[in-house]
């Protein structure tokens, strides 16, 4: 098969799988799951380690030891100054202007605010960051992200650490239908076969935290949904048949003799 | 490390860096044994700093080995017994300080999920021997938490899991240490070294026969791969609510507990915050655990803030504790937030390192490289000296 590389502000990737790193039970068990996975670009959250004193540097060296590409988060942001504050602050501890962008508005569900994240996007890239957003599926948020710079969006296929699934795959499929551009599925998968659908869908990859280390045997649930982002991602490029109304035999039964040892 | 550690004749001069749990009990195990101990500390033992007088205190093997690993259920089993055992000796006071009544957990009804996946968690657990995790109802919530908010339907009583009166106890140590063998050097900052703990300040230095360094997170200038991670705890007092043993909140994003504790004083914990921040406790953590406590019981809402506790627990790679020899200095470390329910396993292997006696059934758990898959040295779980 030739080379399927995922291209993501012009560096690409041979994994289809982003892990973040929160929620082990260990570092070194964080490390054995993204080391199973096989991913190349992992999340990081800051947001209550006092990062601008440099306190989480011992944790932090764990996660540059996996020497994947730091994909630092703005988790546990709720307005668009605490996001620009934190991104601004993780380009220089990382130096990465790589940012995932969340900004939530729901303390409950952790629902992303469009309306912040819209404007934390509009501010990030006016500073030369590259913003990959955590979004909803909405498509109108989609396409003013795009217009605002975004070169990769990250909808949602559920709430984060529900484990649910692609709640809504009308509105999945709708984006894959409209934008050229990568789609990640950020947050709310629980099983390999969830990751798998999305990315038979054309989903670019698939980025998780909660299903894989909240396992529990993490390295191996990291395995199986690399396993499972791969399966999706060929059966994607060798194209999907189409379902049908009614089943239709593969070959013709009537004219066929002994059909009817098939009952025996 | 070596298998031929050198044995100790029976008055050696022994050195102990660190006055924590772990630096006060061996002080404690080994003038009991009849050595010659020092026992320095950066802290006054009035005022102690140590993650031990933060801790709550819990004996919890069933709820921690589910967050942690089968290895701290062992230990942690381990650790119960032991615990009964050396509060006896140290006294009929310090006997009071064990509260053998299990520990609850529930969960608010939208999140009963919680539960269910605890039990998927300790399913292998369960097949150990004294592991017990028992369903409850209502109705049996309300008979054994009879305070505790009506809104929880269903719980999970670990009926062998216990709680300390942690600062009571430690405070029964150090009267313990008033021996003349025993020297208390406090307000002294250290190292530590083979055969010699430094004065940090005055250069001075003592030579031992061996050293211990329990330094906990204070060893990290020489343990390139310990780190610590922040702890944030409440203590409230009133009189309004009565607690019988300690009581879990599963929430999806976080667990919170509250352990009861003597003069009508309960201890919430405790965040856990990848950071080596000691700045004081957020809005954000006071926030979580004391909304926590509101639910588990309206009635804490006119209960008092004494005092709000931040601490770093000591931990290495794989999150276990680890023991390390060589000539003249032994290191113990990495109990994380396993204080108290870990101690006795580390103390008694400490002991049997300088003894010679063999009956640690931990030895081969705190030297093995434990599983640690990455080939990179200065990150691994054993300690690496800088």
């Amino acid at each position: 098969m030739q080379s399927d590389e995922l291209t993501l502000y012009g560096k690409t990737f041979t994994s289809r799988f982003l892990l973040g790193t929160a929620l082990y039970e260990s570092p070194e068990q964080m490390r054995d799951s993204v080391s199973a996975s096989g991913a190349e670009i992992v999340t990081l959250g800051l947001r209550r380690q006092n990062p601008s004193a440099g306190d989480g540097e011992r944790f932090w060296q764990h996660i540059r030891e996996t020497g994947c590409t730091l994909l630092p988060n703005t988790a546990g942001c709720k307005s668009v100054k605490e996001a620009v504050n934190l991104a601004q602050m993780s380009r220089e501890l990382f130096d990465t202007d790589w940012v995932k962008l969340e900004v939530i508005g729901d303390d409950y569900n952790l629902q992303p605010d469009p309306f912040a994240l819209l404007e934390a996007t509009q501010e990030l890239i006016s500073q030369g960051f590259k913003v990959l957003p955590y979004c909803t599926d909405d498509l109108i948020l989609c396409q003013k992200l795009v217009e605002a710079g975004c070169q990769v969006l990250m909808p949602w296929g559920a709430p984060i650490g529900t484990g649910r699934g692609l709640l809504n795959r009308y509105a999945l499929k709708a984006l894959r239908e409209r934008f050229n551009c990568p789609l990640v599925v950020d947050a709310g998968l629980g099983a390999p076969s969830q990751a798998a659908e999305a990315m038979e869908m054309g989903y670019d990859a698939v980025l998780l935290n909660t299903a894989v280390a909240k396992a529990q045997n993490p390295p191996l649930m990291a395995k199986a949904f690399a396993g499972a982002i791969k399966s999706g991602r060929e059966a994607y490029l060798a194209g999907l048949m189409q379902t049908r109304q009614t089943a239709s035999p593969s070959t013709p039964t009537i004219g066929q003799p002994f059909w009817h040892q098939q009952k025996t | 490390m070596t298998a031929s550690f050198p044995k100790l004749t029976s008055d050696a001069n022994i050195g102990i860096a660190g006055a924590g749990l772990l630096g006060k009990l061996l002080a404690w195990r080994l003038s009991t044994a009849g050595f010659r101990v020092s026992l320095f500390d950066a802290a006054s033992m009035s005022n102690p700093q140590c993650a031990a007088h933060t801790a709550a205190g819990m004996l919890a093997p069933i709820s921690e080995a589910a967050e942690s690993g089968p290895e701290v259920y062992t230990m942690g089993v381990y650790g119960l017994e032991r615990w009964s055992q050396w509060l006896n000796e140290l006294g009929t006071n310090a006997a009071t300080c064990i509260h053998q009544n299990g520990s609850l957990l529930v969960a608010h009804p939208q999140d009963e999920n919680e539960l269910h996946q605890f039990l998927a968690d300790t399913h292998k657990l369960r097949a150990e021997p004294g592991c017990s995790i028992q369903q409850v109802q209502s109705a049996e919530l309300q008979q054994l938490e009879p305070d505790l908010s009506r809104q929880f339907q269903k719980g999970l009583l670990l009926s062998p899991e216990a709680h300390l009166d942690n600062r009571q106890l430690l405070q029964h140590l150090h009267e313990q240490l008033s021996l003349p063998q025993v020297s208390i050097y406090e307000n002294t900052s250290v190292s530590a070294e083979p055969f010699c703990i430094k004065n940090k300040n005055t250069a001075e230095r003592h030579t031992f026969d061996l050293v211990l360094d329990c330094r906990g997170v204070g060893a990290r200038e020489t343990l390139a791969n310990l780190r610590g991670v922040r702890g944030e705890t409440l203590h409230l007092e009133t009189t309004e609510v009565i607690l019988n043993r300690p009581v879990r909140l599963m929430h999806p994003r976080y667990q919170l507990y509250i352990v009861p504790k003597p003069d009508h004083r309960f201890v919430i914990g405790a965040t856990q915050i990848e950071s080596e921040d000691t700045s004081p406790i957020s809005l954000q953590s006071s926030l979580e655990l004391s909304s926590a406590v509101y639910t588990l019981a309206p009635a804490f809402a006119e209960a008092r803030i004494v005092e709000a506790g931040v601490n770093l627990r000591p931990a290495f790679a794989n999150n276990l504790p680890s023991v390390t020899d060589q000539p003249g200095l032994i290191t113990a470390n990495g109990l994380y937030r396993h204080g108290y329910l870990l101690a006795p396993a580390v103390v008694d292997h400490v002991m049997d390192v300088i003894q010679h006696t063999c009956q640690s059934p931990f030895g081969t758990l705190f030297k093995s490289p434990n599983n640690c898959s990455s080939n990179t040295t200065n990150l691994s779980s054993e300690p690496v000296y800088e």
